[in-house]
C-alpha cells in the first residue's frame, strides 16, 4: 500500500493505493498518530485502495474517534466492493462518506 | 618431558602451540628423538588447546624426518583442524573420546543399535550395544546427513564419547521426548502424535531418493521371505514369494524402524532419530516394520510389547489403527482392514524369518509366537491376491492444501496460495476480493489466538466444486478448541463514540460467506467457509 499526504494549513489529504490490511495498516496507523495533531480536516481518498480488512476497519474507527474530538474526517471516492464492507459493519453509519 | 616406549617416542603437547613457540616445540621434540635410531613419533594430545598453522607445520616436518607420526587423544576442536587440513588422512589420528555417564538418566530413544538416553536438558547419548561400534557410528551419521539433505527433520551427532565400555553418540535435543514416553504418560494425545506421526510418514513416503544412496528394504524382505515359504503348508509359500516379489519397486524414502520411540518431540518440532535402518522402496515395508514394533512381536504376549514400549498393548494397537486411518484418509473399517491384512502378510513373512535369525523358538514363548504368525499367515496368504497398495492417493503432495506456520507475517504466503489455487476458476474480482477479507479474518484470528503464547501450525484447504461454482476454504489448526461462532456479533448500530475497536473480523468473515460451520474433531479445530459464486 502507498500513502500519499497532502497538508495545507489545518487541513491534511491522505490517498491509499493497494490494500489496507493486516500487513499493511499499521503504516496507516502509524503516519495517522504522527499527523493528526492540530489537524481539524481530514479527508482520506480511497480512488485507488482496492481492498480493506478489518484491520483497516480498526484504524478507520480509531481515526474517527480523534477526529470526533479536534474536527472532521471524510473518506472519497469509495469503490463499491468496500462501500459494500462499510455497510455489513454500519461503518458507513458511522463515517461520512462522500 | 618425553616418555619413551620401545618402538615409539611418545611426546606430549601442551597448551597453545602457535608462531610464538613452535621452534622451541619443535627444537624439543627432535631432541627428544636424537639417537634413537628408527622410531614412531607419537604426538599425544590430550593437553593440547590449540595449534596454528606454525605447530602443523612441525608434525609434517616430524613425518618426513620418521617415515610417519601418530596423533593420539586428539579433542574435537583440534581434531576437526587437523581433518580439515587433510592430516587425517596422511597420518593416524587418534581422536580423544569424552566420557560420559548415563548412570540414573532416562531412557528416551531406543533401536535395534542401541539406547538413547537424555544425559541433560539439551543433550542426549545414544549408547551403541556393539562394543566396536565405530563403524556403525559412522554409518548412523552418514544416514542423518543423508536424510537432512533430503529434508527429514532429524539430529545429526556432533560428538563421539565413551560410554563406560560402549561408545556413545552426543546429540543436542533440546527437551526431546519420544512419543513411547508421551503415550505413556499423557495418553490423551494420543491424536497429536498421530497426527505429527502420519505427516512425518507422508514427508518420509514421498520424498525420492538418488539411485544407490540406501539399500533396498525390499531386498531384505525376500531374502526372509525365501526361508519363510518353506515352513507353509505346500503351494502357500510359492504364492507368498510371488506376491511380494511383484511390490512395486519405488525410490521413495523408509525410516525402517520408525516407532514410537524412535520419533521424539523436541520443543516445537518433531524429529525422527535412529536413522541406521534408513531405506528405500514401497511404503508396505515402512508399514510391516511398523506392525512388527506395535503387534507383531508381542502378538502372543502382549507384556512384550509393554516392557519395550512402556504403554500398554491396547495403546499400542489404538495408535497403530488410527495411524493407518489417517495415514489413508479414510474411517472405512473394510479399506483399512484390507490394508492391514496385506501389511500383516508382508510382516509375518518378515518375522517367522526373524524368529529363526534370532533363535527366539528356544524359548517357550518364542516358540508359541512363533507358530501363531505361522497360522495368521496361513489364514491371510489364500485371500490375498496382491499385496500392493494405493499409496499415490496418500502420499502425493495435495495442490489444494498449505500448511504453514500459524504467523500474522504468513498471511502474504495463504493469500497468493488462495490466489494460485482460484486463477483458472476466473472468478469475478468482487468475488476474489470477498474470498481475500475471509481467508485474511480467520488466518488473522488463529494466527493471534489459537496457540498464544506459542506457535503452532494451520492448514488451509481450498476446494473448488461446479454449478453454481462453489468455493469451500476449510481452516485447520491443534490450538485451544474455539469457536469462532459462538462469538456474539458486534453491534453495528453503535455511533463512533460508543463502538468498540475491533471484533470486526469474524463477523465479516460470516456476512462474507454464504455459510460456515465449525467442528472439533482429533484434536483439531476444522472452519469451513463456502461461498457459490
Amino acid at each position: 500500500m502507498t500513502i500519499n499526504k497532502q497538508k495545507n494549513e489545518n487541513g491534511l489529504l491522505i490517498s491509499l493505493e493497494g490494500r489496507l490490511d493486516t500487513t499493511t495498516s499499521p503504516a496507516l496507523e502509524q503516519e495517522l498518530k504522527a499527523s493528526l495533531d492540530g489537524v481539524d480536516s481530514l479527508v482520506l481518498d480511497f480512488e485507488k485502495l482496492d481492498y480493506i480488512s478489518s484491520a483497516g476497519l480498526r484504524v478507520l474507527l480509531s481515526a474517527q474517534k480523534t477526529m470526533n474530538k479536534q474536527g472532521e474526517m471524510k473518506i472519497k471516492n469509495v469503490n463499491e466492493t468496500i462501500l459494500e464492507i462499510f455497510e455489513v459493519t454500519g461503518f458507513n453509519d458511522i463515517l461520512t462518506i462522500e | 618431558m618425553a616418555d619413551n616406549n620401545k618402538n615409539t617416542v611418545v611426546y606430549r603437547l601442551c597448551g597453545k602451540i602457535d608462531s610464538g613457540n613452535a621452534p622451541q616445540i619443535e627444537q624439543e621434540i627432535f631432541t627428544a628423538l636424537a639417537g634413537r635410531g628408527d622410531v614412531l613419533p607419537v604426538l599425544d594430545a590430550e593437553a593440547l588447546e590449540y595449534i596454528s598453522s606454525a605447530g602443523l607445520r612441525i608434525i609434517l616436518r616430524l613425518k618426513k624426518s620418521c617415515g610417519d607420526v601418530k596423533i593420539t587423544n586428539a579433542n574435537s576442536d583440534i581434531y576437526e583442524i587437523l581433518e580439515m587440513t587433510g592430516f587425517t588422512e596422511i597420518m593416524q589420528v587418534e581422536k580423544a573420546y569424552r566420557k560420559v555417564s548415563v548412570e540414573g538418566c532416562d531412557v528416551v530413544g531406543e533401536g535395534q543399535n542401541g539406547k538413547v538416553y537424555r544425559v541433560d536438558r539439551d543433550n542426549v547419548v545414544k549408547v551403541y550395544k556393539n562394543a566396536d561400534a565405530l563403524e556403525d557410528i559412522k554409518h548412523e551419521r552418514e544416514m542423518a546427513k543423508l536424510a537432512l539433505i533430503l529434508g527429514i527433520p532429524t539430529a545429526i551427532s556432533y560428538d563421539v564419547v565413551k560410554v563406560g565400555e560402549s561408545y556413545g553418540s552426543m546429540f543436542e535435543l533440546l527437551d526431546a521426548r519420544s512419543f513411547s514416553n508421551i503415550l505413556a504418560k499423557e495418553p490423551e494425545r494420543i491424536d497429536e502424535c498421530v497426527y505429527e506421526y502420519v505427516k512425518i510418514l507422508k514427508k518420509l513416503h514421498s520424498t525420492h531418493v538418488p539411485e544407490g544412496k540406501l539399500p533396498r528394504l525390499k531386498e531384505r524382505v525376500v531374502k526372509a521371505a525365501s526361508y519363510t515359504k518353506d515352513q507353509l503348508p505346500e503351494g502357500l509359500g510359492d504364492k507368498l514369494m510371488r506376491m511380494i516379489e511383484a511390490i512395486p519397486e519405488t525410490d521413495t524414502l523408509i525410516h525402517g524402524d520408525c516407532h514410537t520411540k524412535n520419533i521424539v518431540m523436541t520443543g516445537e518440532e518433531v524429529m525422527l532419530i535412529d536413522m541406521d535402518t534408513l531405506s528405500v522402496g514401497h511404503p508396505i515395508f515402512e508399514f510391516m516394520r511398523m506392525y512388527n514394533s506395535y503387534i507383531g512381536y508381542s502378538e502372543y504376549d502382549p507384556q512384550v510389547l509393554e516392557d519395550f514400549q512402556g504403554y500398554p498393548a491396547e495403546t499400542a494397537r489404538v495408535f497403530w489403527k488410527k495411524t493407518l486411518c489417517a495415514y489413508f484418509g479414510t474411517d472405512d473399517e473394510d479399506v483399512i482392514n484390507s490394508i492391514e491384512e496385506k501389511i500383516r502378510c508382508v510382516s509375518y513373512a518378515y518375522l517367522i524369518d526373524w524368529s529363526r535369525r534370532h533363535k527366539a523358538a528356544e524359548t517357550e514363548r518364542g516358540r508359541l509366537t512363533c507358530e501363531l504368525w505361522k497360522k495368521r499367515i496361513t489364514e491371510l496368504i489364500p485371500r490375498l491376491d496382491s499385496l500392493d497398495f494405493e499409496v499415490n492417493e496418500a502420499t502425493r503432495d495435495d495442490p489444494n492444501e498449505l500448511t504453514l506456520e500459524a504467523e500474522k507475517d504468513n498471511l502474504t504466503r495463504v493469500l497468493e496460495f488462495l490466489d494460485r489455487r482460484l486463477e483458472s476458476c476466473d472468478l469475478p474480482p468482487k468475488a476474489q476480493m470477498q474470498l481475500d477479507l475471509a481467508v485474511e479474518e480467520i488466518f488473522i484470528n488463529i494466527a493471534s489466538y489459537a496457540y498464544s503464547p506459542n506457535k503452532g501450525k494451520a492448514t488451509v484447504r481450498v476446494e473448488v466444486t461446479g454449478d453454481p461454482v462453489t468455493v469451500t476454504i476449510t481452516f485447520i489448526d491443534r490450538g485451544v478448541p474455539y469457536d469462532p461462532l459462538k462469538k456474539t456479533d458486534p453491534d453495528v448500530t453503535l455511533s463512533a463514540d460508543d463502538r468498540e475497536i475491533g471484533g470486526l473480523g469474524i463477523f465479516l468473515a460470516k456476512k462474507i460467506m454464504d455459510d460456515i460451520s465449525y467442528e472439533y474433531k482429533n484434536g483439531q479445530n476444522i472452519l469451513r467457509l463456502k461461498k457459490k459464486i
